[in-house]
């Protein structure tokens, strides 16, 4: 039998996908050497959305526009040598038995998804990275199965020592590699996981209908890929179906819809050249253009997609509302706007975000916002020395900033809410906030004020008040303010205002 | 009452004197050792062998809790935790004194694995054997009946409770809302729950966990002191080096020492006058013998 290479490929990519899923974490090290964005760095699809959307190239996504490049030499290599979801895919694929292919998915629909998406984004409106296979994944390992994983392992150890006290210490060398190695450090849950679960499983269900269904019928990534494979000089021989055979309407898992062969829709994994029973099947280059013509999509999605991009790019519009002041962003990231074109919404930041510190905005952030991270300082706060989230994030929407000035990254103000804060409201010592601050200077200092309280007892009150040009709104004050009800300090955005 | 009977009252009424009063006189004067020099774990040693060795506190196969102050994100020369050559200088005499075991672990406010990491402390002790430093779980808190003042009852870490010694070994320095904070707060590492909440009545607080929780050996780092800014500081402007350690098996002592590296007394540190009255050692240091090591 001959070696699949492919399937091999596809094995080690998705091996290496689940690797950096893990180490994408804080390791004892300031910074973090490889992460997951490597996947993304390397994403056609991110590649061009970004530039069409900041309208401008980051050296981050070198990577990508390799990947573009040799497309248009190898075709979709990609989705069957490399993309993780797609091998997940193969890998259920004997498992799913299949009715009939979805007549609506057919046709040009993948097309008018794919420019609506990109004519979106040239309107500032980036939203490529919610279908985009590798974000789909991600997301639902971040947001869904990692926290249930992390769940499970640790309520059973927590179970073991119930069962068997302070002797589970005999199993720790074995817990304790789990928990170094694959399990998650901290229990965090977060917010739309049943959706990236649903989206996930979306896309698997999908196999229910066709073979890699997802793949050759809507993902946008595979639809780029796809154009780009057209140009491609290694052309399929025979360019049909054999007359007296035609096992690669089967055994092929994309292309062979009809008699021809799609040059757009092979992903490359040679399956048809390994299985074909008397070794008719090749992959030649040729440079001489066969009969098949430079698709061009058609001028009707073109148009479709440029008016539904302005639909969807207006229709999703970010409003300037008052609730935005308490959208907080990552530290480092400047202005709202550019944030959106450039945030891929895959959810690495908040994967590695230390202290449970950034969350998957739902709807406060409008539509258009979904998935992108929101700090909450009512669930964790911002490490004063941890920069691990411009680090990892693959397009720098959340820029790389040097430690020094990541400290001095304004994210917020913080402000002491004087119908709440104990010394003020109650006149009880607290101080919790101050303490934690962690500039060196204390951005929150307190007034010492000798008062009665109301028993009429004499004491000496230290109210903390917060000093504006020192705060960078990390959030530590609000996420250990011990009131049980609202905080008495909360961290606000400064925006700006227009009247 | 004629004359024999009045010898019989007064000679009862002596012994009964003697009898009830026994424990005071008996008390030995607490003792206070402070070392000072530029090798930090030497200077950890010679103050506890200035109290008469480790050796008086662990016996052969005892577990022993070192608790040091690991409770911020913060590097050994920023004067928030305690120096990593302190603590490996406690651990090393622990087992040389024939500890079974030697665990050393802190609750800390930043992240866990940034404080524990960036204390120098796991690296210092790496490689020791019988010696673990783990994050603490939080199924082994156990709720402790306090019968304190302030707290009733509170969530305090099972291990420490369970130890055979509990050394305390925490760094001196400022804190805003209590003056210092020393070994008598550096207790608050074993305590689980809304910590927070303590603040509103800390003196109390701490005295009633230091009733139930008692440190058999205090250990004070102060080779490095954080002068303002405290607990967390972050620059070295307010670090003060002194190269000094202070031991003592009296808690309350050890504090009121430390206290004067400050330029402060022992009656300006709310905790220390507190936890004085309620009998937990001696803040006066005139009562207290004071041994340069």
């Amino acid at each position: 039998m001959k070696i699949n290479l492919s399937r091999i490929s596809q094995l080690f990519f998705l091996a290496l996908f689940f690797f950096l899923f893990v180490t994408t974490d804080y390791r004892g090290k300031d910074e973090i050497s490889v992460a997951l964005n490597s996947f993304f760095r390397a994403d056609a699809l991110v590649l061009v959305s970004y530039l069409l959307s900041a309208k401008t190239f980051t050296i981050l996504l070198l990577p990508g526009l390799l990947v573009f490049l040799s497309s248009m030499v190898l075709g979709r290599f990609f989705c069957g040598w490399m993309c993780p979801l797609g091998t997940i895919l193969d890998l259920l694929a004997k498992r799913i038995h299949r009715s009939r292919p979805l007549a609506f998915l057919k046709g040009r629909l993948k097309y008018y998804l794919l420019f609506t998406l990109l004519f979106g984004a040239l309107f500032n409106m980036n939203l490529t990275g919610l279908l985009d296979p590798m974000g789909i994944l991600t997301r639902f390992m971040t947001f869904s199965f990692y926290p249930l994983f992390g769940y499970l392992g640790k309520e059973g150890w927590v179970g073991l020592y119930r069962l068997l006290g302070d002797s589970r210490d005999y199993l720790e060398p074995g817990y304790d590699f789990l928990k170094s190695y694959l399990l998650p450090f901290r229990d965090t849950f977060y917010p739309l996981a049943f959706v990236s679960l649903l989206f996930f499983l979306g896309v698997v269900a999908l196999e229910r209908f066709e073979r890699r269904n997802w793949c050759r019928n809507l993902c946008p990534l595979g639809t780029l890929l796809g154009l780009l494979g057209r140009f491609s000089p290694f052309r399929r021989l025979p360019a049909r179906l054999c007359a007296d055979c035609g096992d690669c309407r089967t055994t092929c898992p994309t292309t062979f819809d009809e008699e021809v062969f799609q040059k757009a829709d092979c992903i490359r994994c040679l399956d048809c050249q390994r299985k074909c029973a008397s070794g008719r099947v090749s992959f030649r280059l040729s440079l001489k253009r066969g009969k098949e013509a430079l698709f061009s999509p058609g001028r009707r999605v073109f148009v479709t997609g440029l008016v539904s991009g302005l639909f969807v790019a207006h229709a999703f519009a970010p409003k300037t509302a008052a609730r935005e002041t308490r959208l907080l962003r990552p530290p480092g990231v400047g202005d709202e706007c550019e944030f959106l074109t450039k945030c891929v919404r895959c959810g690495e930041c908040m994967k590695v975000c230390l202290r449970s510190a950034l969350y998957p905005a739902s709807l406060q952030a409008g539509l258009y916002g979904l998935y992108t991270p929101t700090l909450v300082p009512r669930l964790g706060y911002c490490e004063y020395n941890c920069s691990l989230c411009g680090q990892v994030c693959p397009t720098g929407a959340i820029p790389r900033l040097p430690l020094e000035q990541k400290k001095k990254a304004v994210i917020g103000r913080a402000v002491v809410d004087k119908n709440q804060c104990l010394p003020y409201a109650r006149k009880m010592n607290c101080m919790v906030c101050e303490e934690h601050c962690p500039i060196p200077d204390k951005a929150i200092r307190f007034e010492s004020v000798e008062e009665a309280d109301y028993n009429g007892k004499k004491v000496v009150l230290k109210r903390p008040y917060v000093v504006d040009d020192l705060c960078n709104g990390c959030g530590i004050c609000e996420y250990v303010c011990p009131l049980e009800e609202k905080a008495g300090i909360e961290v606000f955005k400064k925006t700006k205002r227009k009247l | 009452m004629n004359r024999r009977d009045f010898i019989k009252v007064s000679v009862l009424l002596v012994l009964m004197n003697r009898l009830l009063t026994r424990d005071l006189w008996a008390k030995e004067t607490p003792v206070v050792a402070v070392a000072e020099g530029p090798d930090y774990g030497a200077v950890a040693r010679s103050a506890v062998n200035a109290l008469g060795g480790i050796g008086r506190f662990v016996k052969a196969g005892n577990t022993v809790v070192v608790k040091p102050n690991m409770g911020w994100d913060r590097r050994p020369e920023q004067a928030a935790t305690t120096h990593p050559l302190v603590v490996k200088a406690i651990v090393e005499e622990c087992l040389k004194a024939g500890a079974k075991r030697v665990k050393v672990f802190d609750n800390p406010c930043n992240d866990a694995r940034r404080s524990y990491e960036n204390s120098g402390i796991p690296a210092a002790l790496k490689g020791l054997r019988n010696v673990e430093v783990k994050f603490m779980d939080e199924e082994r808190y156990k709720k402790v009946n306090l019968k304190g003042t302030f707290l009733k009852e509170w969530d305090l870490y099972s291990e420490a409770l369970s130890a055979d010694v509990f050394i305390n070994a925490p760094i001196a320095k400022h804190h805003s809302l209590t003056g210092l904070t020393l070994g008598l707060k550096n207790v608050m590492g074993i305590m689980g729950g809304d910590r927070g909440f303590i603040h509103r009545q800390i003196e109390d607080a701490l005295s009633d966990v230091n009733s139930v929780v008692k440190s058999h050996l205090v250990v004070i780092d102060a080779t490095r002191i954080l002068t303002a800014h405290g607990p967390t500081g972050g620059s070295l402007r307010d670090v003060k080096v002194l190269n000094k350690v202070i031991a003592s098996a009296d808690i309350v002592a050890a504090d009121a020492y430390a206290t004067g590296l400050f330029g402060l007394k022992p009656q300006d540190i709310p905790i220390t006058v507190t936890a004085h009255k309620r009998g937990l050692g001696e803040m006066n240091l005139d009562k207290v013998k004071v041994v340069k090591a």
